[in-house]
């Protein structure tokens, strides 16, 4: 234990004050004993302080120069530089030393800039937009969901106030309200983003807690939920149509009974009128609930029943020609266009028939008298492609994207003057679906439509 | 803390309350293109009720200019930020009443499908302004004289495309009397977003007041 404070210290030192204070004593004896003259003793000394001069730069200001120098290149960042100094003594301990911080430092950084990576990554890759703010409101990080919602840049939003970078009044009241009151508070709001539907964002902010246990800034959360407002609005929509579309012949049902019950009965002729009109919407009625649970059923994906080969080309002619007799009534020409040999698809040839007849009702539906109709069938690559093009009425491009909702209808009066409920296209999208393949529309206004729908081939479907 | 430090705040925090009354005025207007697009009668309602609260922020900020010009007494810089201020909350407000403007037009029109054609133009005029709305408060946010000027250079066309809307309703009114109505409002509505094309150049031109000092006219 005594003996501590001599480790580390080694022998060269000990050695030379020894050997100095040797000299010293030595010229001291001699010049006391007037051996030796003043400028004698000076011409001794001389050279030997030159020559310890020159050891001291040597063995210890020379290496500590390089050390300074090296620690201030490590103070800059620059922990890849090594000391070279292998003496034994204290410096060369010293150098080991600096060495091995280097090292430390150079692995603790490695380990927290892979640490930060890590997290980063995490952010980068989640599906939902990230904000964080320090205490006073100030960005500290958004992810590229944010970058991409409020067509931004990070860097160029870092150290910004909020508002000075996303307008949004909604979003800064949640997060100026989360940093006051540090408590975690979630909202739904509207962003108008980049495109011109807004989108909705249900948010979660949540105050940041320093590990000491100081409160820090927010960190906010935003989840895309348009998707999810879209259904709920599509929904609603649902429910008022079914209870519209129902409703319109119980109410003239309705009507006709009471009259009839009132006195109507006792006339044969008007009864029996009544009786008729009630009757055609008792009909309008069950139909009306057959599609709706047709559509349920395929909705469900209680789908495909009779999974098996199909030969579309039978399938067309059989549709095709139980609407002859409809099509010649209105004097429209029925024109086919199947390549020959058509491959099969798998399928249910009664679900796939039902897609054919849809949509050629809609087409003798809509197409006024001396028009025509077209049905096509081809490969296109390992697809099947079936078009149906009329020269009807067409659609107008801002009903396009909805014509395959429920209860869609692009001009309600006539559609219900023809008989339709808006289900008939939502069937044969489903329907579709089911099968794996797609169905879009194009169409000109006062030109026509023209609905096509693609199927996997069968050599291309197991099982 | 040092009175200058305080008035610095200040500053700072008239430019936030700036931007909080710019981000409801930016969802005003949104709000009531696409409240005329779909003829929503809800959605025209809204706008028109959110109208009361930017009235009240506005009066809230234009006093707090006040008391910070009466009370600090500024300089240079410091006396045009308050003034432009003061300058960009008037055109803010100014917005937010054509926004309501539009939605009580919206409320006229509803009830009856449009069969005036120029439906087209506005949503593209209504894109443009908005878009002009939006990069004069990023000008201002980022004091960028260049996007001010850029932004400016829009309002032409937003007047050509006034211009031919104007033309187009007239003559649709000219050749079918039952849609009189219909285009007046119309016209009524393109109007207003023009004047909002225009309170957006005020609000660049502000901008490079602000920046420079010196008065650029834009229009």
């Amino acid at each position: 234990m005594k003996l501590n404070f001599l480790q580390g210290v080694s022998w060269r030192p000990v050695v030379s004050y020894f050997f100095l204070m040797v000299i010293f004593f030595a010229l001291l004896q001699l010049y006391a004993a007037k051996k030796l003259s003043v400028l004698g003793a000076l011409l001794i000394i001389l050279p030997l302080s030159v020559l310890l001069a020159w050891l001291l730069y040597r063995r210890v200001i020379g290496p500590l120069n390089e050390i300074i120098a090296a620690a201030r290149d490590m103070a800059r960042g620059n922990l890849d530089r090594e000391l070279h100094l292998c003496t034994p003594d204290e410096i060369g301990e010293l150098a080991r030393s600096i060495n091995e911080m280097a090292r430390q430092l150079r692995e603790t950084i490695a380990m927290i800039t892979e640490e930060k990576n890590r997290v980063r990554a995490i952010l980068n890759s989640m599906a939902d937009g990230v904000i964080a703010l320090d205490r006073d409101g100030r960005v500290l990080l958004v992810n590229p969901v944010v970058e991409e919602i409020f067509d931004l840049r990070e860097e160029a939003c870092l150290g910004k106030k909020i508002l000075g970078v996303i307008r949004n009044y909604d979003l800064e009241r949640l997060l100026s309200r989360t940093l006051e009151s540090q408590n975690s508070t979630s909202e739904e709001i509207k962003i108008l983003g980049a495109g011109s539907e807004p989108r909705f964002f249900r948010l979660q902010a949540t105050p940041l807690k320093s590990c000491h246990g100081e409160t820090g800034g927010v960190v906010v959360v935003l989840r895309d939920i348009t998707e999810r407002k879209k259904l709920e609005q599509m929904r609603t929509e649902f429910v008022a149509n079914v209870s519209h579309e129902l409703r319109t012949p119980l109410t003239s049902i309705k009507g006709f009974l009471e009259t009839l019950l009132d006195g109507a009965i006792d006339d044969p002729g008007t009864s029996r009128h009544f009786l008729e009109i009630i009757s055609q919407e008792t009909e309008r009625l069950t139909r009306l609930v057959d599609e709706l649970l047709n559509l349920s059923k395929i909705e469900e994906r209680r789908v495909v029943h009779r999974w098996q080969r199909v030969n579309l080309e039978d399938i067309i002619s059989r549709v095709v020609s139980l609407f002859r007799p409809r099509a010649g009534e209105k004097s429209l020409t029925l024109i086919l266009e199947v390549s020959r040999d058509l491959p099969a698809v798998y399928g249910d040839p009664d679900m796939l028939a039902q897609v054919l007849i849809n949509l050629l009702d809609n087409a003798v539906k809509y197409t006024p008298p001396r028009g025509s109709i077209t049905i096509r069938a081809m490969v296109r690559g390992d697809q099947l492609r079936v078009e149906v093009e009329d020269t009807g009425i067409g659609i107008p491009a801002e009903s396009l994207p909805r014509v395959f909702e429920r209860f869609y209808r692009v001009d309600k009066a006539r559609s219900r003057e023809l008989g339709g409920y808006g289900i008939g296209l939502a069937i044969v999208k489903h329907i579709i679906r089911a099968h794996g393949g797609k169905i879009d529309v194009q169409s000109t206004p006062g030109k026509g439509s023209l609905f096509f729908f693609t199927l996997p081939l069968a050599e291309n479907v197991s099982g | 803390m040092s009175p200058r430090s305080s008035f610095e705040r200040a500053l700072a925090e008239l430019q936030q309350d700036i931007l909080r009354m710019a981000s409801l005025v930016e969802q005003a207007i949104y709000d009531s293109v696409q409240s005329l697009i779909r003829l929503d009668v809800a959605g025209a309602a809204q706008v028109i009720m959110s109208d009361e609260m930017i009235d009240e922020l506005y009066l809230e900020i234009e006093d707090k200019c006040v008391k910070l010009i009466a009370t600090q007494q500024p300089l240079a810089r410091d006396l045009r930020v308050a003034i432009t201020g003061i300058k960009i909350l008037l055109s803010l407000e100014r917005m937010a009443d054509h926004a309501v403007d539009i939605a009580r037009a919206t409320m006229c029109l509803s009830g009856q499908p449009l069969t005036v054609k120029c439906l087209d133009y506005i949503p593209r005029m209504a894109r443009l302004a908005q878009q002009m709305v939006k990069d004069g408060l990023d000008a201002y946010v980022n004091g960028d004289v260049q996007k001010a000027r850029e932004m400016c250079a829009l309002d032409d066309e937003v007047d050509y495309i006034f211009a031919r809307v104007f033309r187009e309703l007239v003559n649709s009114m000219r050749e079918d009397p039952r849609t009189v109505m219909q285009s007046a409002y119309l016209l009524y509505v393109s109007r207003y977003l023009e004047r909002i094309a225009d309170h957006a150049t005020n609000i660049g031109e502000a901008v490079i007041y602000l920046v420079t000092g010196e008065r650029w006219e834009l229009n």
